[in-house]
C-alpha cells in the first residue's frame, strides 16, 4: 500500500496546475500564481522554469501596468507554439479549428453539409483534410498536443465509440478510433457529446466562469445537455449522462421523439416542435427558421407567439426538474435556445418559479451562452488539452516530433 | 444578492400642480442586480426615474444613497454620486463619432486642448470591459450605427464615469430580435460586473430574462417589489393592471383612496 503521493507525483500535479492557471486565466505574474496555488515563490520559480524549458510557457514583461516601479514578469502560455486540433460534426456544417494553449483560435475551417445521413468515413476524410491544411500552415517547430471532436449523440467515454447519433444516422460507429487512425498523429482523438463540451466551454471561458454548478442546454436539431457539478462534468457510468433532451416531461399523449419514446423534452420543446406549432414550412429547418419564428412573434404573429409560449412552458418544466435534482447556480441556454429563451423567458421563469422548490431556485441565475457558435469547438479543444494539463512533461515527451 | 440597497427611496411624493403623480413610493436598488421597473403607461415610471436623476425635485420622502440621506437637486448632483440615466431617445449626436459622444460635455483636457488620446483609450477600455464586439471603430460616426449599436454606445457612455447605478429607459423598445439579445446581454453583464441596474421595460420576456427583482408601479404607487424568482408572469401582469395579485400588492386599489 502506498503511503501517499511521491515527490515526483506532487511535482507533476503542480506543473499541471500551474499550466492550467495560465491556460485558463491568461498571463499572470509569479506572485499571483504563488498566491492562487498556495505555494511559495521559489517553488513557483522552479515550476515556471521547467515549463519554460520545454516551451509550454514564456516569461515576458507585461504590456502596460499603468503603475509605478519596475513591473514584474508575467508567465504567458505559448499559444503559437503549442496547440490542439478541435472538430465539430455539426448538423449543417463540419467545423475544424487549431486552438493554441490559452484557448486562442489560430485557424478555423468549415464546410456546409446537407443535414441528413452521412458516412463516417466521408466525415473522417473531410476532417482529416482540414487537419492537414491547418497543420501545413502552422509554423515549423510548433507542437500538436491533442485532438478533440464533438458529436451530437451518445459517446462512450473510454474509446470514443459513437453509440448513436440519429441526425447523421450513426449507430455504434467507431468514429474516435477511425479518426485517430486516419490522422496518424500518434495522439488518440478524444470524442465527446457536443452539449457536454459546450457546458465545459461555458464553464471555463463563457457565461459560467467561476461557477462550479451549472446546467447547459444546447439547442440545434434537438436539445442537448451538459451538467457541471462541483466543477466537474457529469458523465455517469460510461459517459452517456446529461441527456437532458430526453428527460421525459409529457409521456401521456406527448409528441413522438426521435429516440422512439414519447414526450421527451426535445420532442416538446425542440426545433421541430417550435416550427410545427408556428405552422412553418416543414422543409425549412435550422437556426434561420428558428430565428424567423422569434422575429415573427416579436412583430405580433399570433401563431408564432403561441408556439413560443408552449415551447417556453415545456422548457420551464424541464429546467424546474433540473433545478430540483441538481440545484445549479446557473442554467445557460446556448445554440438556438439562446433566442428561444429570450423570446419566452416569462414562460420559462414562471414555470420554474411555480414548480421548482423555493430553496433550490433562490439563487438560480438564468443566462445565455457567451461563446456562440464557437462554444462546442472550444469545449472539444479543452477535452484535447486535458492530457497535457494532467502531466505536461510526460504528455509533451510523447508528442515532440 | 447583497442585503443593503445602494439606492433606497421611501415615501416619495411628487405632484405637478394639482396632479399627484407619485404617492408614498418606496423603491430599492441593489448592486450586482438588475431591478426591472414595470407599470402601465402613466403609472409614474418615468417620473420616478427623473426624481432619482435629479431632474424633478421630490416633494416629500427620503432619498438614501449608500446608506446616507442625500439631497439631489440637479442631474449634476446625481451624476456626481454615480447615478446615470440612459433615456429612450439616447441623446447621441449623429454628426459626432463614438468617442466624442461618450465624452460630450465632459471632455478631457490637456491644457487648452482636448486630450483625444486619453479619451480614445478610456472609451476603448470601457467598450472592451463590456465585451462589446459589435462596433468596428470607435472613430465611427454615430449616424452610421444601427439601433442596437447606438444603445450600446449610450450604455457605455453611462458606464464610463465609474457610475454605480445605471438606469435604462426602455432600451430594447425600438430594436429587432438580434439587437435586443445583444442589449439584454449587455444589461446582464453590467450587473454581473457589480453595478446596480434599473431596467424600465414593457416586455415581460425581457424582464424575466434579465432581472433579479421586479418593482411594479400602479397609478403612482409602488404595488410591490418582489424577487423575480418568486413570481409568475400572470402575477406581474396583475400587479401592473390592478395593483394587486393574491397576497401581493396594494391593499385598496379601487381608486377610493386619496
Amino acid at each position: 500500500m502506498k503511503a501517499g503521493p511521491s515527490q515526483e507525483e506532487i511535482r507533476r500535479h503542480n506543473l499541471g496546475t500551474l499550466l492550467r492557471h495560465v491556460h485558463i486565466g491568461g498571463s499572470m505574474s509569479r506572485a499571483v500564481l504563488a498566491d492562487r496555488m498556495g505555494l511559495n515563490r521559489s517553488t513557483i520559480l522552479g515550476l515556471v522554469s521547467e515549463l519554460a524549458s520545454v516551451g509550454l510557457v514564456r516569461e515576458e514583461l507585461p504590456r502596460d501596468t499603468g503603475r509605478a516601479g519596475r513591473p514584474s514578469l508575467v508567465v504567458r502560455p505559448e499559444s503559437d507554439q503549442v496547440y490542439v486540433l478541435s472538430f465539430d460534426v455539426g448538423v449543417e456544417r463540419l467545423t475544424a479549428a487549431r486552438i493554441g494553449l490559452g484557448g486562442v483560435f489560430l485557424d478555423r475551417r468549415e464546410t456546409r453539409v446537407r443535414p441528413d445521413r452521412r458516412d463516417a468515413g466521408e466525415v473522417t476524410e473531410v476532417l482529416a483534410g482540414f487537419a492537414r491544411q491547418m497543420m501545413d500552415t502552422a509554423r515549423h517547430g510548433t507542437n500538436c498536443v491533442g485532438v478533440g471532436a464533438a458529436v451530437r449523440g451518445t459517446v462512450r467515454r473510454t474509446d470514443g465509440l459513437v453509440r448513436s447519433a440519429s441526425y447523421i444516422d450513426w449507430e455504434d460507429e467507431e468514429f474516435g478510433a477511425g479518426l485517430t487512425r486516419r490522422l496518424d498523429l500518434g495522439l488518440p482523438v478524444a470524442v465527446g457529446n457536443e452539449a457536454s463540451l459546450g457546458a465545459l466551454a461555458e464553464h471555463l471561458r463563457g457565461a459560467g466562469t467561476g461557477c462550479q454548478d451549472l446546467v447547459y442546454l444546447h439547442g440545434d436539431i434537438g436539445i442537448g445537455g451538459g451538467v457541471i457539478t462541483g466543477g466537474q462534468l457529469l458523465g455517469g457510468d460510461c459517459g452517456y449522462g446529461g441527456e437532458i433532451g430526453h428527460m421525459v416531461v409529457n409521456p401521456r399523449g406527448g409528441r413522438r421523439c426521435g429516440c422512439g419514446a414519447r414526450g421527451c423534452l426535445e420532442a416538446e420543446a425542440g426545433e421541430r416542435a417550435l416550427l410545427e406549432a408556428a405552422q412553418r414550412d416543414p422543409s425549412a429547418t435550422g437556426r434561420e427558421a428558428v430565428r424567423a419564428v422569434i422575429e415573427a412573434a416579436d412583430r405580433g404573429d399570433i401563431s408564432a407567439r403561441a408556439a413560443l409560449h408552449d415551447v417556453g412552458d415545456w422548457l420551464g418544466i424541464g429546467v424546474a426538474n433540473l433545478v430540483n435534482i441538481l440545484n445549479p447556480r446557473t442554467v445557460i441556454f446556448g445554440g438556438t435556445l439562446r433566442e428561444v429563451f429570450l423570446g419566452s423567458a416569462a414562460q420559462i421563469r414562471s414555470r420554474i418559479n411555480s414548480h421548482a422548490l423555493a430553496a433550490s431556485r433562490e439563487n438560480l441565475r438564468l443566462r445565455v451562452g457567451e461563446l456562440g457558435d464557437n462554444g462546442v469547438l472550444i469545449g472539444a479543444a479543452e477535452l484535447a488539452f486535458s492530457t497535457i494539463l494532467a502531466g505536461p512533461l510526460e504528455a509533451l515527451a510523447r508528442t515532440t516530433p | 444578492m447583497t442585503a443593503t440597497p445602494i439606492l433606497q427611496l421611501r415615501g416619495i411624493d411628487k405632484s405637478f400642480g394639482p396632479v399627484q403623480v407619485l404617492h408614498d413610493v418606496a423603491f430599492d436598488v441593489h448592486p450586482g442586480e438588475v431591478t426591472a421597473l414595470v407599470g402601465d403607461n402613466g403609472a409614474g415610471k418615468s417620473t420616478l426615474v427623473k426624481c432619482i436623476g435629479g431632474i424633478h425635485p421630490i416633494d416629500g420622502g427620503t432619498y438614501r444613497f449608500e446608506g446616507e440621506q442625500v439631497q439631489v437637486h440637479s442631474p449634476r448632483d446625481a451624476a456626481a454620486m454615480g447615478v446615470e440615466i440612459v433615456y429612450q431617445d439616447l441623446a447621441l449626436c449623429d454628426n459626432l463619432d463614438i468617442v466624442q459622444n461618450m465624452f460630450l460635455g465632459r471632455e478631457k483636457r490637456r491644457g487648452l486642448v482636448l486630450d483625444d488620446a486619453t479619451m480614445e483609450e478610456m472609451a476603448a477600455k470601457t467598450l472592451e470591459g463590456l465585451s462589446v464586439r459589435t462596433v468596428k471603430s470607435i472613430r465611427q460616426q454615430v449616424s452610421s450605427l444601427s439601433g442596437g449599436q447606438r444603445q450600446t454606445v449610450a450604455i457605455a457612455k453611462a458606464v464610463l464615469w465609474n457610475s454605480k447605478v445605471v438606469i435604462l429607459d426602455e432600451p430594447t423598445a425600438a430594436l429587432g430580435v438580434a439587437q435586443t439579445a445583444q442589449v439584454l446581454e449587455l444589461v446582464r453583464r453590467l450587473a454581473d460586473n457589480g453595478l446596480a441596474v434599473v431596467l424600465i421595460s414593457h416586455n415581460m420576456n425581457d424582464v424575466f430574462a434579465v432581472s433579479d427583482r421586479i418593482a411594479a408601479l400602479y397609478l403612482g404607487r409602488m404595488a410591490a417589489q418582489v424577487r423575480t424568482s418568486d413570481v409568475t408572469h400572470s402575477q406581474v401582469v396583475e400587479l401592473i393592471t390592478s395593483g394587486r395579485s393574491g397576497d401581493l400588492g396594494l391593499a385598496h386599489t379601487n381608486g377610493a383612496t386619496a
